[in-house]
């Protein structure tokens, strides 16, 4: 039996996400390891720029399923289409990005295939003779290491910036495709339209300095307290998610996998847990400063500067600080 | 329209965490099992679309005599009715064979849950039930509309603030996201009133399971350990003012 290595491409409108090139590192060092192939999986249609931006990056060859069906496919048709390659393909691991896509892909490809599938991972090495994955649990407060059996089949779904992005290099991997009847799969669901993010009133990937509200902000009327400190830094106030679910901000604001990601020179959290879709909106930031109560909250495993304690009394201190050190200068 | 949640009860505070002896499980001690939050956004979606066309809500939840709590709170809140399902598994290919059995057995035109719980954190139950009954499915749902008795139209996160819409023939599955509709409160008496109503329960051999064939497989947890930092933040510390002043120092030399 191959043990090779899948490696499902995200992509949306003619580009790559920047998440396939993490998950062919992790695809190749696995790959190496095991003494296996990588091939990389490309559905949708007209994925000549596709195939071309990922051509160089590692892996021994692409498939593609092209079909003008796949343009905007829904997810039981896109996921039939990735079981029925998978079965034809026939490797011992898929990747796929636990991105919102993926996480919508992952259980029904795993389903169809009848093989495990192991979620929201962090790492995925061949360690002491076995695949094995690092999976954060109880709001990431816990990592899990799971190491699966030898010649057991499984489709792996890998967080965001996981792995650093592959390398390019001069190999260029040829281009298959497989067969695949895309017309004769019964649909009961169809995309009728995507929409890109709506320009809101400001851009927070554009900011130098972001400073960020979560949850532990307690009310919407403390918000205020964020918003004078972003200020009096020259920033802009942004929020995790719990912050935008609750109406206290918009949502062109939220920090994270399902908002922006933002990589400014400075990112102060202020009262951010740091689930694991807020850390993959912010970790790439220069400098990461926290402002948590609970010393165990896993905003301080990315931060590099933090603050232990109640925000209530730092976050007033430095924007006090601020706006001396500003009136100073002026 | 008649609809199915799918909650889970998940605990807040874990403690006493380790591996079971067949290394297919956490063990853990886990204090105030409350309702997982994106499952009670899909209850809170439930409520409105009930409120607007009428229909049934069940309850559904898959786990031991404590997850019932959750089952009352849903109760007190909108359900119709409830239904546990008496197995506490882990495993998510076993929990989604077990909750599409259950729900084979339940009459509904749309199935809500949530995008994923906050303990195991693998989001797969859904869809993967969704998967093996062949239901038409959407992830991170953040609108439903309701087209006419078979179709539905959802927008979907597909992350970066990027959306789709979907159409789906009902019967269909949605993991909704949260955020979709305000959380309303449930007073107290509605509560305690909620306990009195009767909470159906599946076994397994009532669905036609047997406990051999719901064995998690292919692998093995090997270790459970508080997240390795990938470096050493340096924490400041003293009076909020010298805080301040040292992170104000900072700040100015990394611009």
């Amino acid at each position: 039996m191959a043990r090779d290595i899948l490696v499902l491409v995200e992509h949306a409108g003619g580009k790559v996400d920047s998440v396939t090139l993490q998950l062919l590192t992790a695809g190749r060092s696995l790959a190496n390891q095991l003494k296996t192939q990588l091939i990389a999986l490309a559905v949708g249609h007209q994925l000549e720029s596709v195939a071309a931006a990922i051509q160089h990056h590692g892996m021994d060859r692409i498939v593609i399923v092209d079909h003008p069906a796949l343009a905007l496919a829904a997810g039981e048709v896109q996921a039939q289409v990735i079981a029925e390659a998978a079965r034809q393909i026939d490797p011992c691991f898929v990747l796929i990005a636990y991105s919102l896509v993926g996480m919508e892909l992952t259980p029904a490809v795993a389903t169809m295939l009848g093989v495990n599938a192991l979620t929201n991972c962090v790492n995925v090495e061949f360690r002491d003779g076995a695949v094995t994955v690092t999976r954060p649990v109880f709001d990431s407060t816990q990592h899990v290491h799971v190491a699966l059996d030898e010649n057991d089949r499984a489709v792996i779904a890998l967080q965001k910036g996981s792995f650093a992005p592959i390398e390019a290099t001069s190999t260029q991997a040829p281009v298959d495709s497989v067969s695949i009847d895309v017309a004769g799969i019964p649909a009961r669901s169809k995309v009728l339209a995507i929409a890109e993010a709506p320009a809101g009133d400001v851009d927070i990937t554009k900011a130098e300095i972001v400073v960020s509200v979560g949850r532990g902000i307690g009310t919407a009327e403390k918000i205020s307290l964020i918003a004078e400190l972003a200020e009096a830094l020259g920033g802009v106030l942004a929020c995790s998610r719990p912050v935008v679910d609750v109406g206290w901000l918009p949502r062109e604001r939220q920090v994270g996998a399902s908002g922006r990601t933002v990589t400014p020179k400075i990112y102060i959290a202020c009262g951010i847990s740091g689930a694991i879709q807020h850390l993959t909106g912010m970790r790439d930031a220069n400098r990461i400063i926290a402002i948590n109560k609970d010393a165990e909250a896993p905003i301080f495993g990315v931060a590099h500067l933090g603050v232990v304690g109640d925000l209530f009394e730092i976050v007033p201190a430095l924007t006090k600080a601020a706006k001396e050190a500003k009136a100073y200068r002026d | 329209m008649n609809i199915v949640v799918c909650c889970k009860s998940v605990p807040g505070l874990v403690t006493n965490l380790n591996i079971s002896p067949d290394g297919k499980s956490l063990q853990y001690q886990g204090q105030l099992l409350a309702i997982n939050e994106c499952d009670e956004y899909a209850l809170e979606e439930a409520l409105v679309l009930k409120k607007a066309h009428g229909g049934q809500i069940t309850a559904v939840s898959m786990g031991g005599i404590k997850s019932q709590d959750v089952l009352y709170y849903a109760l007190a809140k909108c359900a119709d009715k409830a239904v546990r399902v008496d197995c506490e598994s882990q495993d998510p290919q076993v929990a989604s064979k077990v909750l599409a059995a259950a729900l084979k057995q339940l009459e509904f035109d749309l199935v809500l849950t949530g995008t994923q719980a906050r303990d195991t954190l693998s989001g797969q139950v859904g869809i993967g039930a969704a998967s093996r009954l062949g239901l038409p499915f959407a992830y991170a749902v953040v609108a439903v509309e309701v087209q006419d008795d078979k179709t539905i139209r959802v927008q979907k996160e597909l992350g970066g603030g990027r959306h789709a819409d979907v159409e789906l023939s009902l019967p269909a599955l949605l993991c909704i996201q949260t955020g979709i509709q305000p959380l309303t409160f449930v007073p107290p008496a509605r509560r305690i009133r909620a306990r009195q109503q009767p909470v159906r329960s599946f076994s397994l051999p009532d669905l036609g399971l047997q406990a051999d064939e719901l064995v998690a497989q292919g692998y093995r947890i090997v270790g459970v350990r508080p997240p390795e930092r990938a470096h050493q933040v340096e924490l400041l510390q003293g009076s909020a003012q010298d805080i301040a002043a040292a992170l104000l120092s900072r700040i100015q030399e990394s611009r």
